[in-house]
């Protein structure tokens, strides 16, 4: 017997969802919706489930994650009941439901809190510039040296415990009875999915933006490895400088367009941007932008004049690795790659 | 006798002559007696046809007609006009169903169909030979329509008939007008109280010279038929003399010691036995006799009681009598998902009355009312027992009730346990805003009913529902409103006085949904509003408007033209056995003095020639104009072949 929460519904409404209350279960939603299937079928269950508040439903399901967004529930939707929006914020919950800190939570539903922390950060790494009397060398050198820490540190700490509880939600909490094999078995499907989004070629008429998310991916992946790994800004291989161009441009051309398509608001997908959406895509520009000019700087050797831009791209940088990576929207790179993980491991 | 028939033969495109041969049908009776002219046609209906038929009647004199062709249903009146444009008179004309009787019930059989068919238009033609030209019988009708029933409906046909100057009695059982919606606070879709629409009818009643209002009134019997109905009507007493004022009126309903259930609050709360609400009009109150104790204490403080006033019984005429009788609230029975057993179970009526009468907290029972489960369709759509239909009215009621707690009370949270939500129409924008509000529902089917329980002295409601893959869901409210539905009026008086027949449902029947829906079986009996079957309030009102007109039709030449189709009595044959009476299904038949003896006599205004009472007479003294003995004999002679 499960009964009725109906503060659920006020809670997921600072997620972003609203009117999901108008839903008289037609299920046209769930006739239109390219991946929904048989065995698997939404968003009108998830959007019932909402309504009463069936909160340990919720937070065992997968089904948020299998929905790559096209919006034609919404079109469709003959009560404007915006079922694409709801399950957009049933993934905002469900990232703050896994996150162990509870600080996920606090920053999706309070925008003063995140306000206050990217200043916090910026706030630090100008006084940790001043009290090295904005030495531009060791600056860069810590600077690499956060990246490191940081990347180690917020895969252990945040991440890694995350997907733990995660799986803890999906698999164990329900106890469901997998061999483990299964869980080798699928590896192969994590890893496609992680790289290529293969899922969201099902959505209807999705091609081009499939494609642009895909090589914004990729660019970042490249940007990260390329920076990390192989020290772009202090580099002198020229394969290693034209490579971090390419990519640092790719993330920024990429994300401009996801920019302007949240600003134009033609299509369902880019119609209802939360703080958390802004954040992440202004951020990622703003990284691939000012990882460009500061190697752009360097090579044209007017980075010493200007220090300043070496702190912007720094400031941006910690910013985005300390609160959007562990607790924004980025985790949903995990999410949803896990969640087809999960999802083959139990089928 | 008759000497020159005309017969037509339809082929009905195909619809007959594809399995009758229609041309053998024109060959096989062109030679029969008295038949002039014999014609196969493709369509009889045509327009070109028709004319044809005028031509020729008019050129060669003919004396009947016959078209043998679809159901008389269909294309009586059609032909019947025929004869009439040729100046022939319309009984004159016998029509032969070769259609649903022939062609398409022995699409199996052509040469049998075709057969048949020849007998029965020779049938038709043996009748026809034998025809007789009648007049309409015509009756005085008097301009005047009684009105029973002064709810919605039947307040607003009155003013209508007022408005087309004809003089209206209108009769109200119980002491106040306005019938159940002068009990509703704020009404969809108009936002206006019940009280206020009402008070606007009543008003215009008031100021209508033409409208008679009789309230405490009730009808007793009945003499007449259309035309001229004759009434007997009780008037009871109100034990009140004059109008007075409202603080003398407080006084007196302070010191009355008798505290009787509130019917007008669907006994929520109590009342006094000298009572008036203040909804309700005419602005008068009233002794409720029943429950009086004569204890004397109101006549102390007011010179106005007095109990010396008696019952009245009165005669009122009309050409045309409106029944717009209203409905019960169904009751549910006890148990019924908690009802009487569970404390907070109430029914809709009962907490849109708690509503109104509640201002700053929803109290019941001294508690306060946070959550609201409404479980609906009680007593409608029941697949076992009579209430099958659905009330219509209480999807939206419950609704727009449930949107009116949310806004008069802070923090409430409603419950929805439906079978299927029906907001027809406009009123679909209710159930959107309700959901749109943050309103739960949930459904289930018949079969699986929900269940409302007490669980640690808290009400428990538990569904399947349907619309989360049939899981058990609870909901701990404090408060259960059973969504009722409408029933017929257990008081019977209204149809044994006037014989007035019930649906299945035992809502009073129209003669056709679609066609006549405002009419009865009873000539000149019309009925209007919830009587009928559930309505809401748009709709009761629409059909009042509706009866009016049709009860006006009835009266306003102060003459009606019936059917002269009747039975007639042979006066020397008849000795009175009183067979004939009792077989009569419209009171049409009464005893008579003729000279010293008994004989039975027809009410041509009531007889409507159904032949019930032919068969039964032992002496075979009744006939039936148009359908005598000779002529149904000269039928049956050709059906059987002899003719």
């Amino acid at each position: 017997m499960t009964a009725i929460n109906t503060d659920f519904g006020k809670d997921l409404s600072k997620y972003g969802a609203f009117d999901f209350n108008a839903c008289y279960n037609c299920g046209t939603c769930t006739a239109v919706c390219t991946l929904s299937t048989e065995e698997d079928s939404f968003p009108r269950e998830m959007q019932r489930f909402s309504v009463l508040g069936l909160e340990d439903d919720l937070k065992g399901s997968l089904k948020p994650w299998l929905c790559y967004y096209c919006g034609q529930c919404t079109t469709y939707c003959p009560q404007n009941a915006n079922p694409g929006e709801l399950m957009m914020s049933l993934r905002r919950w469900l990232i703050s439901v896994y996150d162990w800190t509870g600080l996920s939570g606090l920053l999706y539903k309070s925008l003063p809190a995140t306000t206050a922390g990217m200043i916090l950060i910026a706030a630090v790494v100008l006084f940790y510039s001043f009290s090295v009397d904005f030495d531009l060398s060791r600056i860069m050198h810590t600077g690499h040296t956060f990246e490191i820490i940081a990347i180690v540190g917020v895969f252990s700490i945040i991440l890694l415990p995350n997907l733990i509880r995660m799986w803890w939600f999906i698999i164990l909490k329900p106890r469901i009875q997998v061999p483990v094999i299964n869980y080798l078995k699928a590896l192969w499907d994590l890893i496609v999915h992680m790289f290529t989004q293969k899922r969201a070629l099902g959505c209807d008429d999705n091609e081009l933006r499939w494609f642009e998310h895909f090589i914004l991916v990729l660019g970042y992946l490249g940007l990260l490895f390329t920076t990390v790994f192989l020290n772009w800004f202090s580099s002198d291989s020229v394969f290693v400088i034209v490579m971090g161009y390419i990519v640092s441009i790719i993330v920024f051309t990429v994300t401009l367009i996801f920019v302007y398509d949240r600003i134009r608001k033609k299509d369902e997908i880019s119609k209802y941007s939360q703080p958390s959406d802004w954040l992440f895509i202004i951020w990622l520009t703003a990284m691939g932008l000012s990882a460009f000019i500061v190697r752009l700087f360097i090579d044209t050797g007017l980075l010493e004049n200007n220090k300043w831009l070496y702190l912007v791209h720094l400031i941006i940088l910690a910013q985005w690795a300390l609160i959007i990576v562990p607790f924004g929207k980025w985790t949903h790179f995990l999410y949803r790659s896990f969640a087809m993980y999960f999802h083959r491991v139990i089928s | 006798m008759k000497k020159k028939l005309g017969v037509y033969i339809c082929h009905c495109g195909g619809n007959i002559s594809d399995y009758i041969d229609v041309e053998k049908v024109r060959a096989a009776i062109e030679n029969e007696e008295g038949v002039f002219l014999a014609k196969t046609t493709m369509f009889a209906c045509s327009d070109a046809t028709q004319k044809e038929m005028v031509q020729d009647i008019e050129t060669n004199d003919l004396d009947g007609l016959v078209v043998a062709s679809c159901s008389p249903k269909l294309h009586l009146i059609t032909f019947r006009a025929v004869t009439e444009r040729a100046q022939l008179n319309k009984y004159n004309y016998v029509h032969a169903n070769i259609r649903e009787q022939g062609s398409w019930a022995h699409s199996d059989d052509k040469e049998g169909a075709t057969e048949k068919a020849v007998q029965l238009v020779k049938a038709a033609v043996a009748k026809v030979r034998l025809s007789k030209s009648l007049e309409p019988i015509k009756i005085p009708s008097k301009k005047a329509v009684v009105i029973i029933g002064a709810g919605i409906a039947g307040m607003r046909a009155a003013i209508e008939l007022a408005h087309m100057g004809c003089p209206v009695t209108l009769i109200e059982r119980d002491h106040f007008t306005g019938g159940r919606v002068a009990q509703w606070d704020i009404l969809f879709t108009s936002d206006q109280t019940g009280r206020e629409i009402v008070s606007r009818l009543y008003n215009e009643i008031n100021n209508s010279k033409n409208i008679t209002l009789l309230t405490g009134a009730e009808v007793i019997s009945n003499k007449g038929s259309i035309g001229n109905f004759r009434l007997q009507v009780k008037i009871k007493p109100r034990y009140i003399k004059d109008h007075f004022d409202d603080d003398k009126l407080k006084k007196v309903i302070a010191v009355c010691p008798v505290e009787v259930p509130d019917e007008y609050n669907f006994n929520v709360t109590n009342r006094k036995a000298i009572y008036q609400n203040p909804g309700q009009y005419p602005k008068y109150p009233v002794i409720d006799i029943k429950n009086c104790t004569r204890c004397g204490e109101c006549e102390k403080v007011c010179d106005n009681i007095d109990f010396s006033l008696k019952e009245e019984v009165i005669e009122v005429e009309a050409g045309s009598i409106l029944v717009a009788t209203g409905f019960d609230p169904y009751i549910p029975q006890d148990g019924e998902f908690g009802y009487n057993e569970i404390d907070n179970v109430i029914t809709l009526p009962q907490f849109k009355r708690l509503i109104d009468l509640c201002h700053n907290d929803l109290l019941f029972n001294g508690k306060a009312i946070k959550s609201i489960a409404y479980i609906y369709c009680v007593g409608s759509r029941q697949s076992e027992g009579e209430n099958k239909y659905c009330s219509r009215y209480c999807c939206t009621s419950a609704i727009h009730t449930s949107i009116q707690v949310k806004k008069n009370f802070k923090n409430v949270k409603n419950f929805h346990f439906t079978r299927g939500i029906r907001t027809y129409g406009k009123q679909e924008l209710l159930y959107y805003e309700s959901q749109k509000d943050g309103d739960i529902y949930l459904q289930s089917y018949e079969e699986n009913p929900l269940m409302v329980s007490t669980e640690n002295g808290k009400i428990c409601v538990k569904i399947n529902d349907i619309l989360t893959g049939n899981r058990e869901i609870s909901v701990e409210p404090d408060l259960v409103v059973l969504v009722t539905g409408i029933v017929p009026r257990s008081d019977t008086s209204i149809s044994q006085i006037f014989k007035l027949p019930g649906g299945r449902d035992r809502f009073f029947n129209e003669i056709h949904p679609k066609l006549r829906p405002v009419e009865t079986v009873i000539d000149g009996i019309t009925i209007a509003g919830t009587c009928q079957g559930p309505k809401n309030v748009t709709e009761s009102l629409n059909s009042g408007l509706s009866a009016a007109t049709k009860s006006f039709s009835l009266v306003n030449k102060g003459e009606l033209e019936l059917e002269p189709i009747i039975a007639e009595i042979d006066k020397n044959k008849c000795t009175w056995c009183g067979e004939c009476e009792k077989a009569c299904p419209f009171d049409a038949i009464r005893m008579v003095k003729q000279g010293d003896k008994d004989v039975a006599a027809i009410n041509n205004s009531v007889c409507k020639g159904c032949g019930m009472c032919l068969p039964v007479c032992p002496v075979n003294a009744i006939n039936l104009i148009s359908y005598s003995d000779k002529e149904i004999e000269s039928m049956i002679d050709s059906l059987a072949g002899k003719g």
